[in-house]
């Protein structure tokens, strides 16, 4: 520290940035969007009126009719609802399970990281996709192997980072000191891992839920996924992709709503580096 | 050419630097000879770092100065850093502080000194292939000369973290001189240094002033500034308090302020008086038997045998390198030894061996309040929170710290909240590792004096490693010489 002055040492007012304000309120929208509107709409997204196919939008409409003719506002709005939480699901069920398995590989070292660590990398030597097709293949078309199959394939990045990060951590001074005073693992994890890990956690979650949307639309393409009728983001966006010149509007409603789950994401993340 | 013979090496006139409305540096004005040398002399915060960053045209964009600057004749406001900015490593250089940490760990040391000489120094003539590789192919033969000239031929092929920190402060010194700049600011350069690495940058910065170099060297070491000689500055709150030839200054300072700061040195402090080395009744609080310890095919020492007594205060040296760090993390139970034993006294809790850090930031939770850091100590062990308040008081700490963030406080505060919260846990063994060397001397003083009278007071047993001789001299009851070639007395 150079420049160790007085005014670099006023303490930090904890306050919610710009930034990320407008991310809480773009998130709290998208959410009540996909929560009530389902509620406040009674059309049924899988109602098929084939005279109205690619219906432009209208006021009783606000967003047309698909190439099948049914409701686009809301299919879109059971498509958020459903793909979502599918996604918030498996994602936190990656991220959990990853975080945990990484604290106790760094904690124990030894033959248990060697182990934990070999067998994150044989998972990651099956391509993501592949797993979840192995398990879909016994249960067809169903919910969970879709689900379980995304968070088997996502946990290893989680473990691999926060392992990485915490051996580092748990070798510092600072740890050393708790450990001297008498804390707890508990403690260690809550007061000096956490803090630290959470900006990096935030992001690979940004990610790993826009690849979870993704790769259920993936795996709907293929026909193991969500089946077509089911409104679905991924499912909507490769249904609608050949009707974008007649009617880009169709296309571009599951893709804004991705995008601007993202934005909120990367918005509310906390900063780093600010002082 | 007469006329240009009489420009300074550095002229600065009425400069400030401002956050907001107040100033922090004022009204400084002085000059520097061609090949003439000036050290400012200061603690911390005194606003001498902020100096030379303006003096270069680096200050944080939060931060503005005005007044003039004039360097090698050239003229300029020193609000216009830009002007500055072009002419680095040309005209102006930087040797910043703790440079080994301004090396790229990941590019080898001739390849880091031949980058000045390539981009900076002997730029390529165009952006033709052959051309480029002349330059680059000239750049590494006038590195190696470079390095060679310093006796650091063997370390050409190295990565930064496979030398020693007085190596890396050399490369560092030649990549920042290679395009030869004729001013050159130094930082700290014996931050953190033990006597022998201090003499070695002594002698490269006056190698650099017998090249012809004129050269501003900021410390708050009083050893380093009477040496260099040249004329001397003292800053304090921003303002130059007294200026005049190092010796002179030195020996008759007349600012309240530079007597201070001179007794701080710790070769001016008090010889203690006459301890009475532990008296038999003073329980051993640990026992170290024959212990030995290797790092792969190096071993660090053996055969060390000694008893710590509660109340006792024992210096551990030896050369760096020598394993005293590693040493007193065996004391502490952090480490296992290769072979010996460690035995502590009978009924002490392990939270009875606590540890001083040399960097206080890094020994907190970066991310965590002060306060919060306490309380959760206070309610892990079912202690008094008016007893570390009064512990605070006792060590001058003002509570309303306690609400920053620990990077947020200045290291002489850290430092003493750090002893405050091992003094809490009642401690029968201190082991303090370097704990005021990155303190400047009122407040390695200060932090020092507390540590030796609440340790006493306690009657905690302290295990102090310093590179400084003096502090030995004047705190320690006796000392412990680690080395390889350590046979037991």
């Amino acid at each position: 520290m150079s420049l160790s002055s007085d005014y670099l040492l006023e303490p930090e007012a904890r306050r919610w940035t710009c930034a990320q304000i407008a991310g809480g309120l773009l998130l709290v929208l998208i959410v009540l969007f996909a929560w009530l509107g389902p509620l406040l709409i009674d059309a049924d997204p899988a109602r098929q009126q084939l005279a109205r196919f690619l219906e432009a939008p209208s006021l009783a409409h606000p967003l047309g009719h698909d190439q099948l003719g049914r409701d686009m506002l809301a299919r879109l709005l059971h498509g958020t609802r459903l793909s979502l939480s599918l996604a918030v699901v498996s994602v936190l069920s990656a991220a959990i399970p990853g975080v945990l398995i990484g604290l106790l590989a760094a904690w124990c070292g030894g033959w248990i990281e060697r182990v934990l660590a070999a067998f994150a990398d044989a998972v990651l030597a099956l391509p993501g996709l592949l797993l979840v097709l192995l398990l879909a293949a016994f249960a067809p078309g169903g919910f969970w192997p879709l689900y379980v199959g995304i968070s088997l394939a996502l946990w290893v990045e989680y473990f691999r980072v926060v392992r990485a990060a915490s051996r580092i951590l748990l070798a510092s001074p600072q740890v050393e000191a708790s450990r001297l005073l008498g804390f707890g693992p508990g403690y260690i994890v809550r007061r000096h891992l956490l803090p630290a890990l959470l900006p990096r956690l935030f992001t690979l979650m940004r990610f790993g839920l826009a690849g979870a949307v993704l790769a259920m639309s993936a795996l709907g393409f293929v026909g193991v996924g969500l089946q077509p009728p089911t409104p679905e983001l991924g499912v909507m966006m490769i249904e609608l992709l050949p009707y974008y010149r007649e009617a880009p509007w169709l296309l571009g409603a599951p893709v804004g709503v991705l995008f601007l789950t993202l934005l909120g994401l990367l918005l509310l993340s906390p900063q780093k580096g600010r002082s | 050419m007469n006329i240009l013979s009489d420009h300074a090496a550095l002229r600065v006139q009425d400069l400030s630097v401002w956050h907001g409305q107040s100033a922090l540096v004022r009204g400084i004005d002085f000059s520097i000879a061609r090949g003439g040398v000036m050290t400012l002399l200061g603690e911390s915060g005194s606003g001498k770092s902020l100096l030379a960053q303006a003096i270069m045209g680096n200050l944080p964009a939060s931060l503005r100065c005005s007044g003039q600057i004039e360097i090698d004749g050239e003229r300029s406001d020193a609000a216009d850093a830009a002007l500055r900015q072009r002419g680095w490593g040309r005209r102006i250089a930087l040797l910043p502080q703790e440079p080994w940490l301004a090396l790229d760990p990941t590019m080898k040391v001739a390849r880091q000194v031949a980058e000045t000489y390539e981009l900076v120094s002997h730029p390529a003539a165009d952006t033709q292939d052959e051309s480029l590789r002349a330059a680059r192919k000239d750049a590494h033969t006038l590195a190696v000369q470079a390095l060679a000239s310093l006796g650091l031929s063997d370390a050409a092929d190295k990565y930064p973290f496979m030398i020693s920190g007085g190596m890396a402060q050399r490369v560092a010194f030649l990549a920042t001189h290679a395009a030869g700049a004729p001013l050159l600011i130094i930082d700290e350069p014996t931050k953190g240094l033990d006597a022998d690495r201090r003499g070695e940058v002594l002698a490269l910065l006056q190698r650099a002033q017998q090249q012809g170099m004129s050269l501003l060297c900021i410390t708050h070491d009083v050893w380093l500034a009477r040496a260099l000689g040249g004329e001397l500055a003292v800053m304090l709150e921003g303002r130059m308090v007294e200026r005049g030839q190092a010796d002179v200054l030195l020996a008759q300072p007349r600012h309240a302020y530079t007597r201070r700061l001179l007794a701080a040195d710790p070769a001016c402090w008090a010889q203690p008086r006459a301890q009475a080395v532990a008296s038999p009744p003073s329980p051993v609080v640990v026992e170290v038997s024959d212990v030995a310890k290797s790092f792969g095919q190096q071993r660090l020492f053996s055969g060390i045998s000694t008893r710590l007594h509660a109340g006792e205060i024992v210096a551990v040296s030896g050369p760096s390198g020598a394993g005293k760090t590693t040493f007193g993390n065996i004391v502490l139970g952090l480490l296992a030894p290769d072979a010996g034993q460690v035995k502590r006294g009978a009924g002490l809790p392990r939270t009875a061996f606590q540890k001083i850090y040399q960097d206080p930031a890094a020994a907190f939770a970066p991310a965590v309040t002060l306060r919060q850091s306490l309380r959760d100590l206070v309610r892990l062990h079912g202690l008094d929170w008016q007893q570390l308040e009064s512990l605070l008081a006792r060590m001058r700490v003002s509570l309303a710290l306690l609400e920053r963030l620990p990077r947020q406080v200045s290291g002489g505060e850290l430092q003493r909240i750090a002893l405050a919260r091992v003094l809490l846990m009642r401690p029968a063994l201190i082991f303090a590792d370097e704990p005021t060397s990155r303190l400047d001397p009122l407040t390695q003083q200060e932090v020092m004096a507390l540590l030796v009278e609440h340790a006493r007071q306690a009657g905690s047993a302290v295990l102090l490693v310093t590179h400084d001789a003096d502090i030995v001299r004047c705190v320690a009851d006796r000392r412990l010489l680690l080395g390889p070639a350590h046979e037991p007395a």
